[in-house]
């Protein structure tokens, strides 16, 4: 609609309103032409770059608004209802479990770091990438795994029967169906966001701080909590949203621990097909993750921080000496439960599966499935994410901003959100692609894109605009500009992000719940089904090749941070 | 390096893993043998005349896939069609979809749900020559769903944990608090669950609303286990999870197959002469009205009514058949002429399906789970 008001379209507007309307409509052009040519700051973009960029963020945020609007129609009955019985409990039972998590994945995150950059703990070189692994397990896969090892029937029930415990204490004390249990599960594999962005900010830390603070007679706990920590603050800031957003937004580590929070309840909800009350639940959703969004972001604003970097100095190495054998033990054990401990179940349980031959032509089945939706994810997001950042990087204006954020509404928002929503609209408005995979692909690319544009983004701001003037000076239109210079120059970074979002997309399992048509499972499906049945050999394999994938990026994360 | 490093702790891990094996690689193992051993079974099928079909069939299921998925195998092999099916699927995703019709079949285990569709106008009758194989009180006034297994609710139990005589005889019973002291308390499904909305209509029916409430808040509040599926049940029962859970009868068969953990009973609630009977439901499928594929969804009418395949439909689930002429697949299996069963007509169950669900949710057990 915008693009109406570019060149052609005023013309046009403009011949047809001097018939009506006569002499004054020249200055009108002239004033509304000056207007847009300085919102873009003198350099307003094609037609056509707008036009697709404007529909893609359309796309991205039309099932939120959706979801908003149905929310509102679901009537006062329904609200009220709600909000006597089964909201406050609710918003108790999310909020307790984002907190503790959040609190908890900070206090490992940090203390992490900085045992692993800042000492002289055995093993410095390797923690560093190892305590990032627990990303690459799936918290529904590792929640699979806690509760073969430490369920009600698990092997650490076993142990502990088998061993003098148990004539002391009594029964195996231990349950994973319990507020502690989905709180462990979920901060062990939530963590290393924290520590990754901690173990950046500490090792960019300039050494001159501490000496000062040495020199004033501080002890090292002491400079830890008074110079270390508050540098850090953006860090954890920025580690803390990361994990409160998961946190809201996972339903299957959840669902498999019987633990209910909002997005286990509007999955429910809408698996009962009670779209009222999922609309309204999800309604409240959206304002707790804007509600948090909102604080990281005024945190942010009121501490600044600035470090200069001409008088740099590297921090030195921390002697740890009698605290060594502890601050080693800390580390192993929490990779051991972490990272060690998973894979070990899902190799034995896979073994087991190989054997009786789960990996039938089904899992290979499955394993397309996943393939087919999560690789056109993300040659989708690979193709949209373009026109948005060059737009925002070249034609930067308050259209290319809001653009750019609607873009990233599905990706703070949970899934089952966006599959509501994509529910509502496809069987009512589009229904000849309703219950076809499309859906599941759509999905994606509104809940990941914008880990392609970032991607995309790091690379393109590296390519100078003098490049683009210099090939648009010869001649070349907007488009061959994009296809001849800027794509070779970026395409390392987009396709980084299209692996990302292929990665994502492997894993992601409620949208893919909610959406997946008749005779349509994927892998992320089956683990889910066949983990929640017991059959954890026929589990098994799938979940160790959705780990193994997300290896992939690996190598790209840690070089982000 | 670090890449050696990691691939050789890794396949270290896999040896480890692969040595101690044992017991779940046998249990895996007949697991697995169980699948293969019914598409086998499924392969040398029957000699109709179904071989030519083609096409597709949309089939949107609420049971179990373990007990479905074989069935729609056996008529892919018998008739060619390729099935597609949603496990899963609830009754009201039909009613969102009445304008942009999926499904060509719907398989339920809850008759509320499929009568409460019947009574929407989505679910159309067709005929077939075997049709009265099943009894009148099994069917819809127009044969607009069929049931074809029944089930009857009540208590398995731990026998390593607790007598018989020490199990609710009554589902009066629970409105006692002392249930919730037994050692390792007992368990119950959530309230989405189909057999719990069914268990909820037919206490509505007999007590009304309000004690029906109070019986919902009692097993809220005194279970120590609530499951999202009956399987979850029968399995932590067996393991001495729990003592004692409310479940569907032929969980009860399933476990006592079970290689290990199966030192489990079953407490049929309500037979004496003055109480209610024990709560009846079935499992069965109704055609969707203006399905995609109405033709190959009238070829699975007839072909499931087989009395052949009426056995598979009853399949793993190890239900009796509606059918009085077949063998139930699970021989122990307690007749249901020799139960004394809830005197309510099963179709009833639809006139409480929908206000059940409020009840529930208002209740708030459809999002309890522990």
């Amino acid at each position: 609609m915008a693009a109406d008001r570019n060149d052609n379209g005023l013309n046009k507007h403009n011949n047809s309103s001097t018939e009506v309307g006569g002499n004054s409509s020249p200055t009108l052009r002239r004033l509304l032409k000056r207007r847009w040519t300085d919102m873009w700051k003198g350099n307003p973009p094609g037609p056509i770059l707008l036009l697709i960029g404007l529909f893609v963020a359309l796309v991205m945020s039309v099932p939120i608004i959706y979801v908003i609007f149905q929310s509102f129609a679901a009537g006062a009955d329904s609200w009220l209802r709600l909000l006597g019985g089964r909201i406050p409990q609710l918003l108790w039972n999310t909020i307790s479990l984002t907190a503790a998590v959040t609190t908890a994945a900070l206090l490992i995150g940090v203390s992490l770091a900085w045992i692993v950059v800042r000492t002289d703990v055995p093993g410095k070189g390797l923690w560093q990438w190892m305590m990032a692994l627990p990303l690459v397990i799936p918290p529904y896969v590792g929640a699979v795994t806690y509760i073969i090892v430490f369920g009600p029937s698990g092997w650490a029930r076993d142990l502990w029967e088998a061993s003098f415990m148990y004539s002391v204490f009594g029964d195996y004390p231990f349950s994973i169906y319990s507020f502690f249990g989905v709180f462990m599960t979920m901060t062990l594999f939530t963590y290393p966001y924290v520590f990754l962005i901690a173990s950046a900010s500490l090792r960019k830390m300039n050494r001159n701080f501490e000496e000062v603070a040495r020199s004033q007679g501080m002890t090292t706990a002491q400079i830890f909590f008074k110079v270390n920590l508050p540098l850090l603050r953006p860090a954890i800031g920025a580690g803390a949203i990361l994990i409160s957003l998961y946190v809201l937004s996972d339903f299957g580590a959840i669902a498999m621990l019987r633990y209910v929070t909002f997005t286990a309840a509007i999955y429910y909800q809408r698996a009962g097909f009670d779209i009222p009350s999922a609309s309204v639940l999800s309604l409240v959703l959206i304002v707790l993750t804007i509600i948090i969004l909102w604080i990281e972001s005024y945190t942010r604003r009121k501490n600044k921080f600035y470090q200069t970097t001409n008088t740099y100095k590297a921090p030195d190495t921390l002697k740890l000496g009698k605290w060594k054998p502890f601050a080693f033990m800390y580390v192993f054990s929490v990779f051991g439960i972490a990272v060690i401990l998973p894979i070990f179940v899902l190799v034995y349980w896979t073994v087991i599966g190989a054997e009786v031959g789960a990996i039938d032509t089904d899992f290979f089945g499955y394993a397309w499935n996943s393939i087919l939706v999560s690789g056109m994810a993300a040659l989708l997001c690979m193709v949209l994410a373009l026109p948005i950042i060059y737009l925002k990087s070249r034609h930067p204006s308050p259209v290319s901003t809001v653009i750019d954020k609607l873009s990233y509404s599905g990706y703070a928002l949970p899934g089952v959100i966006v599959a509501l929503g994509m529910i509502f609209i496809f069987n009512n408005h589009i229904p000849a692609l309703y219950n076809t995979f499309y859906l599941i692909a759509i999905a994606f690319v509104i809940r990941f894109l914008p880990q392609a544009m970032q991607a995309g983004e790091a690379s393109l701001s590296l390519v100078s605009p003098r490049m683009d003037e210099a090939a648009r000076s010869l001649g070349y239109p907007a488009w061959k500009v994009m296809f001849k210079v800027i794509l070779p120059s970026i395409a390392p970074g987009v396709l980084a992000g299209g692996a990302l979002v292929f990665v994502s997309a492997i894993k992601e399992l409620p949208a893919t719940l909610m959406l997946r048509p008749p005779g349509f499972d994927t892998l992320a499906v089956r683990v889910y089904y066949e983990a929640s049945e017991s059959f954890y050999h026929q589990a098994a394999p799938g979940a160790l090749l959705i780990v193994l994938v997300s290896i992939i990026p690996l190598h790209y994360l840690l070089k982000k941070y | 390096m670090k890449r050696k490093w990691l691939l050789g702790s890794l396949s270290g891990l896999a040896l480890i893993a692969a040595a101690g094996c044992g017991d779940n690689l046998e249990n895996a193992a007949e697991n697995e043998n169980e699948r293969n051993d019914n598409s086998a079974a499924n392969e040398g099928g029957n000699e109709e005349s179904y071989v030519d079909g083609d096409g597709e069939l949309v089939v949107y299921s609420a049971r179990n896939e373990t007990f479905v998925q074989e069935l729609l195998n056996k008529f892919e092999a018998d008739t060619g069609i390729e099935v597609n099916a949603l496990h899963g699927a609830e009754p009201l995703q039909l009613e969102e979809e009445a304008g942009n019709v999926q499904a060509d079949v719907f398989i339920s285990n809850d008759l509320g749900g499929l009568e409460y569709l019947n009574q929407q106008g989505l679910l159309r009758s067709h005929d077939s020559d075997n049709i009265d194989t099943i009894d009148e009180q099994y069917r819809a006034e127009d044969n607009e769903w069929i049931a074809l297994s029944a089930r009857a609710r009540g208590f398995i139990y731990n026998k390593d944990m607790v007598d018989e005589e020490d199990v609710p005889s009554s589902m009066e019973d629970l409105f006692d608090e002392e249930w919730a002291d037994v050692e390792n308390g007992y368990a119950i499904t959530r309230g989405g669950n189909g057999g719990m909305i069914g268990n909820v209509s037919a206490l509505r029916y007999e007590w009304g609303d309000d004690r029906t409430e109070d019986w919902i808040d009692s097993i809220q509040e005194n279970a120590a286990g609530i499951f999202e599926g009956h399987s979850d049940i029968r399995r932590a029962v067996g393991a001495g999870e729990h003592a004692f859970g409310l479940v569907n009868n032929y969980y009860y068969h399933q476990q006592l197959e079970e290689p290990d953990d199966n030192n489990v009973g079953f407490v049929y609630p309500d037979q004496e002469e003055d109480e209610m009977g024990a709560i009846a439901n079935a499992a069965g499928f109704g055609l969707v009205n203006d399905g995609p594929n109405s033709e190959n969804a009238e070829i699975f009418f007839e072909w499931v009514l087989e009395e052949e395949n009426q056995l598979e439909f009853v399949g793993e689930s190890l239900e009796v058949p509606i059918n009085t002429d077949l063998e139930p697949p699970y021989e122990e299996a307690v007749p249901f002429d020799e139960l004394h069963v809830q005197d309510m007509p099963l179709r009833e169950l639809g006139n409480y399906f929908e206000d059940t669900r409020e009840l529930i949710e208002d209740a708030g057990l459809d999002l309890e789970l522990r």
